[in-house]
């Protein structure tokens, strides 16, 4: 058995660890505790499928207008600034929802910052009754909405960019106007770009857990984590969670599918020659500068500005914190789950090189499912499976308890960021093994290097650059995460994520300030590092 | 890589293991040995040594709690772990660590501490002379007592409002038609009304509660929607004439705290303590449990003691706005000037809250209360 070695082995233990809170959630070794809600969970299900559909509905609309009229804008025209806003406008992934959110109910509640400006302008007055309300489902699906469209915005910009100059000739030599062009040539072009895009958007909404929790709506994800957590009800709890997930797959399904015909899109070698932008003038510079302009104000300057302001205002927030602490412990979980998950991703694609199995192929697929599980489930999913193997294996054998080891851990931590953020690393690392052919290592083999060497020497140089770019990824994943890291954090350890959380469910929403901007500015900072790779332009 | 580095220089077994990398030839070795100290980071903490220690695990994180534990290290030697959450979180992972860890569970209300003793996960324990003749009675169980009280009261508009519109309101009376369209209060799955109609049902019953709900929401000016605070905001800036909230909701807002703007909302609206003419007005409570299977009871018994003390209570009453739990300490002075001979309700013991807490929520659903 020559196909049965060390990497087919690491594989399958890699896959199994992933796909474990999957089968937990759907495991029957539960059983149905309170049967008291019985005659309201119908009702209750209506109401969650419903809130997680109008909110799905309602993000995907705000980040397909947002995304593909911005990555039009920046693609073909060229105005003042628009170079600025081709990177800029990527900004607002760096806030994440939960924190959006804050900033919104900030500004727009009765007596916050919207009032505090009016009555300093035009005087006293009740601006109250007149000032938007932005909470509960719209205010749900705006901070979702511009902290993600930037997913839409990327995979447009980057199909609009590829797309052939012919197309854009074809549209003129027809005699189209250039709003026929978009309408009929380029956005139908671009449109797997576009589904691939929001079905990304909307798998990050469906598993949203910070923005739904604070504006209190009863989505499936809240829902599930409610009877789980409050009512013990687990049947309920896995009837949401098969619902959710058979949605969430599907959308997975579709993202893969358009992805691969994306593709299609991209010239050959070669073929490709730079466009020429349009260049703008007077009205329409104007225009296209002022919507750029405002997507990116209300995306990133809006929420930043409204941190700073209270940051200002209650500037003992800023120093009680303890920023020190919290960058160390930041740096500790991203260092540790980036090193844990490259060294994984490698093993997992190197063995799939070396042993061209299907199997092993097949094994790989599956455990990216963890990305589709959102993180509040797969918390609770790992420490109910903890428990059950603790409880039941650990026990039988007599050997010490293995709870402590794994549950408010580090090791827990990072074990649960791995499940989560494996595919995000595996895939990484294999679109550029893919791109590393064959024959180089059949060259250093007849070389005399040994696999180990052919390891060392050729292929970690050679991707180099895409292990940083991964690198930089977990930890923007990692620093914005919220709900594992809550639910499993060890004693006395707090993240800059933690910490906002905590003061905002205290109502402390000025105390949560400080956290959030450190968090949003540290994360900035990471894409700008990475903007280079998500806007490329080479075609390689 | 830097952290990494800095965590192994702290550590001298591991030390010796990167010396032992080092000899080892073959980069085989090395990256095995790389492997093992990783892995010896991960578990590192995990078997971090438990003397004289209290693991607290907290639904209550006020910057003003932390202050307190430390005051409570120095003056025992006895450190504080906290761990800190939403309850529900936090009782889960109690729940399936199933004891050895956690030593105290902290929340804020009644209807919790008593709902998780019905799960049976916390012990018998505080039955200690200090805590006995601190606390009294009603707010008490052998297995979690009080630490500090907050009333549940109704805010009202003057200019909108008339003192004989209010002259002997009661939380009953919150469902009189006279309401329609005028009040706000928060939703139905907010732990704090799930214990004040708790108490409706243990002195009402359950039909007479559910018609009330149902009054209560035809009565609502707008869907439910925000916290205690914003409740309040809504009276002040129009949206209603009566809310109901907690009582340190309207101190915090009125210290400055939250902003000049709020201060001046704050006071646009006048408390008002309803049920004086009955049982009085409904009281809850912050508290603590032991919980089963704590590895340090002694020390857990010791914090609650030391929180029941006048030095804590007088910390806490000042940076949560709460009502002392034991006698000859006072409010905070904003607390005060909201009145404090009003009658509290001390008939309905707080255990009920959790006893009640399915059939209240059942009774708020059922009348469509969102």
């Amino acid at each position: 058995m020559k196909t049965f070695n060390i990497w087919y082995i690491s594989s399958f233990v890699i896959s199994l660890i992933v796909i474990i809170p999957v089968i937990t959630v759907f495991s029957s070794y539960f059983e149905s505790t309170s049967d008291y809600f019985e005659l309201l969970k119908n009702t209750f299900l209506f109401e969650y499928i419903s809130n997680s559909l109008i909110l799905l509905s309602g993000v995907l609309i705000l980040t397909l207008v947002i995304g593909v009229s911005t990555a039009y804008i920046v693609s073909f025209y060229s105005f003042p600034l628009s170079n600025f806003f081709k990177w800029s406008l990527i900004l607002g992934f760096a806030v994440p929802p939960y924190i959006y959110a804050y900033s919104l109910t900030a500004f727009f509640e009765n007596y916050g910052t919207a009032y505090t400006i009016l009555k300093n302008l035009f005087g006293e007055s009740n601006y109250n009754l007149f000032i938007p309300k932005f909470d509960g489902m719209i205010g749900a699906i705006l901070s979702i909405s511009f902290s993600i469209y930037a997913y839409v915005y990327i995979l447009t910009r980057a199909s609009f960019y590829f797309q052939s100059d012919n197309l854009i000739e074809l549209g003129k030599n027809l005699g189209f106007t250039k709003i026929q062009s978009l309408f009929k040539i380029i956005i139908p072009s671009a449109r797997p770009a576009i589904v691939a895009g929001l079905s990304l958007v909307a798998m990050e909404t469906l598993s949203d857990f910070g923005a739904v929790d604070f504006f209190s709506v009863n989505t499936l994800t809240t829902a599930i984590y409610n009877s789980w957590l409050s009512f013990d009800d687990l049947a309920f709890s896995n009837q949401l969670s098969f619902y959710l997930l058979i949605f969430i797959f599907s959308l997975f399904i579709i993202e893969n599918f358009s992805r691969r015909k994306a593709k299609y899109h991209s010239p050959l070698q070669g073929g490709f020659k730079v466009k020429k932008k349009i260049k703008l003038s007077g009205f329409k510079s104007f225009l296209a500068f002022f919507i750029c302009f405002i997507i990116l104000f209300f995306s990133f300057i809006f929420p930043i500005s409204q941190m700073l302001y209270w940051t200002f205002l209650y500037p003992k927030n800023f120093f009680d914190l303890n920023i020190q602490s919290l960058i160390v412990n930041t740096l500790l979980l991203v260092s540790l789950s980036s090193i844990i998950l490259i060294f994984f991703s490698f093993i997992s694609n190197y063995g799939n090189r070396v042993n061209k199995s299907k199997f092993l192929n097949f094994l790989t697929t599956i455990s990216i499912s963890g990305y589709a599980l959102p993180g509040v489930i797969l918390a609770v999913a790992y420490i109910t499976f903890i428990a059950w193997f603790d409880n039941t294996i650990i026990n039988y054998f007599e050997i010490q308890s293995i709870k402590k080891i794994f549950i408010g851990s580090i090791l827990g931590l990072v074990l649960a960021y791995f499940v989560r953020f494996y595919s995000l690393s595996c895939n990484g690392i294999k679109s550029s093994y893919e791109k590393l052919n064959n024959t180089l290592d059949e060259s250093a083999y007849l070389a005399g290097y040994s696999k180990f060497k052919t390891f060392t020497n050729i292929h970690i140089p050679y991707l180099k650059s895409s292990i940083f770019f991964v690198i930089i990824l977990i930890s923007l994943e990692v620093i914005r995460e919220l709900p594992i890291t809550l639910i499993l954090r060890p004693f006395n350890f707090e993240t800059f994520a933690t910490t906002a959380y905590i003061y905002a469910s205290q109502d402390l929403l000025e105390a949560a300030a400080v956290p959030s901007l450190f968090l949003v500015l540290i994360a900035s900072l990471f894409i700008l590092i990475i903007s280079r790779y998500i806007l490329k332009e080479d075609n390689e | 890589m830097i952290i990494i580095i800095i965590c192994i220089e702290n550590n001298n077994q591991l030390q010796d293991k990167i010396n032992d990398s080092f000899n080892f030839k073959g980069e085989k070795m090395r990256l095995l040995s790389l492997i093992a100290i990783m892995f010896s980071l991960l578990f590192g903490p995990a078997f971090a040594d438990g003397h004289g220690v209290v693991n607290v695990y907290s639904a209550r994180h006020y910057d003003s709690d932390v202050q307190l534990y430390e005051k409570f290290t120095a003056k025992t030697g006895i450190k504080v772990n906290v761990v800190s959450g939403k309850s529900g979180a936090i009782e889960k992972r109690i729940i399936e660590e199933g004891g050895g860890t956690a030593d105290l569970y902290i929340t804020a209300d009644a209807g919790r501490l008593g709902a998780f003793k019905a799960k049976g996960m916390l012990q018998n324990g505080l039955t200690s002379e200090a805590i006995k003749s601190a606390v009294p009675k009603n707010f008490r169980t052998s297995s979690w007592v009080g630490i500090a009280k907050r009333a549940r009261i109704v805010y009202f508009a003057p200019e909108r409002v008339s003192g004989a519109e209010l002259a002997g309101l009661t939380y009953e009376s919150l469902a009189d038609p006279k309401w329609k369209g005028r009040l706000v209060i928060r939703k139905s799955n907010n732990i704090y009304n799930q214990s004040l109609v708790a108490s409706l049902i243990k002195n009402n019953g359950k039909k007479a509660t559910a018609e009330w709900a149902e009054g209560v929401v035809s009565n609502m000016a707008r869907t439910p929607k925000g916290n205690d605070r914003a409740q309040i905001m809504a009276v002040a800036a129009g949206e209603a004439d009566i809310a109901v909230a907690n009582t340190y909701y309207l101190a915090l807002m009125l210290s400055g705290k939250k902003g000049a703007e709020q201060q001046e909302a704050a006071k646009k609206v006048k408390p008002f303590f309803p049920n004086q003419d009955d049982r009085g007005t409904h009281m809850n409570i912050s508290g603590a449990g032991l919980v089963k299977g704590a590895p340090n009871k002694a020390n857990a018994i010791a914090l609650v003691e030391f929180l029941l003390s006048k030095e804590a209570q007088e910390h806490i009453v000042n940076n949560t706005f709460e009502y002392p739990m034991i006698a000859g300490v006072s409010p905070h002075e904003l607390v005060v000037n909201m009145g404090l001979d009003f009658k509290q309700d001390l008939k309905t013991k707080v255990v009920n809250y959790g006893k009640n807490q399915a059939d209240a929520v059942a009774a708020m659903t059922g009348a469509g209360w969102k």
